[in-house]
């Protein structure tokens, strides 16, 4: 990209010690050379981008970000079972892939299928013209075609194609375990007022009520901001303050903060310095009561204490406002520049099939609920059960901030939140500097 | 770094001058000496001029690394003055610089003293102390992140001498993150800096201090007086090598902190990662790519400066 920022990268590759040594500096110009044209090119060439795919490829690759070991392995296995064209599974870090991924899916040779996020990340695409127009197998026939109306909506970009195949989504509730509950003889509360009162208790016998983990993994306070923006101000309201339509100066805003500024005291203190997998460590040890995460976490859980897991949904707050639940959903996009675009549509189809949902839910152990209303969901546990009753019974269903949004409106949450999380006391302030930096995004 | 090993392409390189000296005035370069000047300078054009040039005009755009990028003018430094954030990561650069730098030398210098005497388990002290260095950056990172975590090692040590109240969560605090990032990187760096001074003093001439001493210098007049002033060629490697690696610190504080908590441990380096590509805007990042690369090149051209006088004189 540049000398400024192949100096990073140099120092990242661990030539650094090769500073003043011009055989070590030509090694590594010679190694990050490929970065900077590749990225050129993408500038330059991206005009002349979809010209000539007549589809002569036989193969396909799917690109995956998926990194959790369960879920990874499911992957690898259901996409073993693909009787199709011979497809390469690559495994990408995801923070590679996010960066990425405009350059995957602009390049004249682009991995056919990509595993994303559904919602706006994949609509910014669409918008973009990168991705396969999927319409054929959401048309009565297709592999998509008896999946629900929110999943079509939400698959369907702006110009009425659809462009993505949900095959798997996932609900959040606050998680906590029903025998570190039995021996506190406490029960789940179904009012605010009960969940404060639960809090306080526990907290008075030394237990920490709450867990989190926003160290490295700062976007999980945003879990507590979404589902209070979605209990005082419903669903409606956070959509719009997510697309840039409020501003997070408003008094709504003010009173989700007033709210979560209750709870502070609540979360285990240590949360600052965990990721989202170690803050399930104070549970397992019965030293934290409840984490309000996604249905993800049951992995992060030891195998004997995974049964034990229950949820209740964030009590209500303000009885006239819809009921909501955030269930962020998971899938596959096709780029539009695919070498074998009938290919990847027998792949996406083969992915959406009851059959393959039904193996990979089983196999990642992660507790995901399948897309596919063919899949038989009697042999799955009775957690995920609840799950799929929870989420059917909601009014109104969200995504999370990120995938509502977008990931830079992500990061001005993250330092908004931890920060107030860090210091409660001046909320205006808070709100003042996040609008200041979403309007930086939203300008951009 | 790159513009270092630039210099000798645009001036008369040093190989040739000294040859120049020994066989008399030399007029005519052999054209193998021109080819080996040649392709490494238009290895270099291509390589990292071009580059560079691409990033300055990249930073007068808005681009998301879709379709084509937007001019935008000066726009983009506009929003960096504006910017918060690149006002905290610009302190904490000047911060590391100067404690990266300060400590690393400090630290460096005096373990070089300290072990440049033969005895028992020297070697061996030297080359534990040497270590570190064998680990890439990011490894240490992660080291020193099980190191300061909450419970963990160091907080854990703390206790068990009684210093319970220093106990903290080192990473999340934004008081002592970025110093607890330095605390790691300097680990790294400090047995690098004692390589090189070592190898220095091996070059100073004892029978001088062996003088200075029967003439009745104590050991601190002695280091200051005689030592020191045979180390310069060193000191300036040190200076440079030190300056370049701050301001190009990445690595480190990317895999420990991230630039959390809520940025206060960004420098300019991980800032311009996150912009450029964690949320792709290439633009922005390009625009703090060029003022790394423009503070970068002020120090290397003092340097250079400085060399150069040091040769005339």
């Amino acid at each position: 990209m540049s000398t400024a920022m192949s100096r990073t990268a140099l120092s990242r590759t661990g030539m650094s010690r090769t500073g003043l040594s011009r055989r070590g500096f030509l090694l590594g110009a010679a190694s990050l050379g490929a970065i900077p044209i590749l990225s050129s090119c993408v500038g330059s060439g991206s005009g002349e981008g979809p010209a000539a795919s007549g589809g002569g490829a036989t193969t396909l690759t799917l690109q995956s970000s998926i990194q959790d070991a369960g879920p990874k392995a499911a992957l690898e296995k259901v996409v073993g079972g693909f009787t199709g064209p011979q497809t390469t599974l690559n495994s990408v870090a995801t923070e590679q892939f996010r960066a990425q991924l405009s350059t995957y899916l602009s390049s004249a040779t682009p991995p056919d299928v990509l595993a994303w996020y559904a919602g706006s990340v994949a609509n910014t695409y669409a918008a973009e013209g990168l991705l396969l127009d999927v319409s054929d197998l959401w048309a009565p026939g297709g592999a998509c075609a008896g999946f629900s109306d929110a999943l079509r909506a939400l698959s369907t970009s702006s110009d009425g194609k659809a462009i993505f195949v949900p095959t798997s989504y996932y609900w959040w509730s606050i998680f906590y375990k029903k025998s570190a509950f039995a021996e506190w003889g406490v029960r789940p509360p179904t009012t605010w007022d009960d969940f404060i009162a639960l809090c306080d208790d526990l907290k008075a016998r030394g237990i920490h009520p709450l867990t989190n983990g926003i160290g490295s993994t700062a976007w999980m306070s945003a879990g507590w901001f979404d589902y209070l923006n979605l209990r005082i101000n419903g669903a409606e309201y956070h959509r719009a303050l997510l697309a840039g339509q409020h501003s997070f100066e408003d008094p709504q805003v003010t009173a989700v903060l007033e709210q979560y500024a209750r709870l502070i005291p609540y979360f285990h203190p240590n949360q600052t310095s965990w990721d989202a997998q170690q803050a399930v460590t104070p549970m397992v040890n019965n030293e934290a009561a409840m984490y309000l995460v996604g249905a993800f976490c049951v992995q992060y859980f030891p195998q004997d204490q995974q049964d034990d897991l229950d949820f209740f949904s964030v009590p209500t707050i303000d009885p006239a406002v819809p009921t909501a639940e955030e269930a962020p959903t998971d899938g596959f996009f096709a780029a539009a520049n695919s070498q074998n675009p009938e290919g990847a549509k027998e792949l996406l189809s083969y992915l959406a099939s009851a059959p393959a949902q039904q193996q990979y839910i089983t196999d990642s152990g992660s507790s995901n609920l399948p897309t596919s209303p063919d899949v038989d969901t009697s042999g799955f546990s009775p957690l995920v059960q609840k799950g799929i009753q929870l989420l059917n019974s909601t009014a109104e269903i969200t995504q999370f901030f990120n995938r509502d949004s977008s990931d830079a409106l992500q990061t001005t949450a993250d330092a908004a939140l931890t920060q107030f999380i860090a210091d409660p006391s001046d909320i205006r302030g808070v709100q003042r500097q996040w609008q200041q930096a979403a309007q930086q995004v939203f300008s951009s | 770094m790159t513009t270092v090993q630039q210099a000798p392409a645009g001036a008369p390189p040093p190989a040739v001058r000294e040859r120049g000296r020994r066989g008399g005035p030399l007029r005519r370069v052999p054209p193998l000496v021109w080819v080996f000047l040649l392709v490494p300078l238009a290895v270099e054009l291509f390589w990292v001029f071009w580059p560079a040039l691409n990033s300055f005009s990249l930073s007068f755009t808005s681009w998301k690394g879709v379709g084509a990028a937007e001019p935008v003018g000066l726009e983009n430094y506009q929003r960096l003055a504006a910017d918060p954030v690149f006002g905290t990561a610009l302190r904490n650069n000047v911060i590391w610089v100067a404690g990266f730098g300060g400590l690393s030398v400090i630290g460096g210098l005096a373990l070089a003293v300290a072990l440049n005497r033969p005895g028992r388990g020297v070697g061996f002290y030297r080359s534990a102390i040497y270590l570190p260095m064998v680990i890439s950056l990011a490894v240490t990172g992660l080291f020193w992140r099980v190191m300061y975590q909450p419970d963990g090692p160091i907080d854990a040590g703390l206790g068990a001498v009684g210093l319970d109240w220093l106990q903290r969560q080192w990473l999340a605090d934004p008081d002592t993150a970025l110093y607890a990032v330095l605390v790691a990187a300097v680990w790294r760096q400090v047995g690098y800096i004692m390589v090189l001074y070592l190898a220095g003093l091996k070059g100073t001439d004892p029978t001088l201090e062996e003088a200075a001493a029967v003439d009745g210098a104590n050991a601190w007049q002695r280091f200051w007086r005689i030592v020191m002033p045979q180390l310069r060629g060193v000191n300036t490697v040190v200076f440079a090598v030190t300056v370049i690696d701050s301001l190009r610190t990445f690595d480190i504080v990317w895999a420990m902190t991230r630039g959390g908590p809520y940025n206060t441990t960004q420098l300019l380096s991980t800032y311009m990662f996150q912009q450029g590509f964690t949320l792709v805007n290439l633009g922005y990042g390009s625009a703090i790519a060029v003022v790394i690369f423009l503070l970068a090149i002020a120090f290397i051209i003092t340097y250079l400066v400085r060399q150069a006088r040091a040769e005339e004189g």
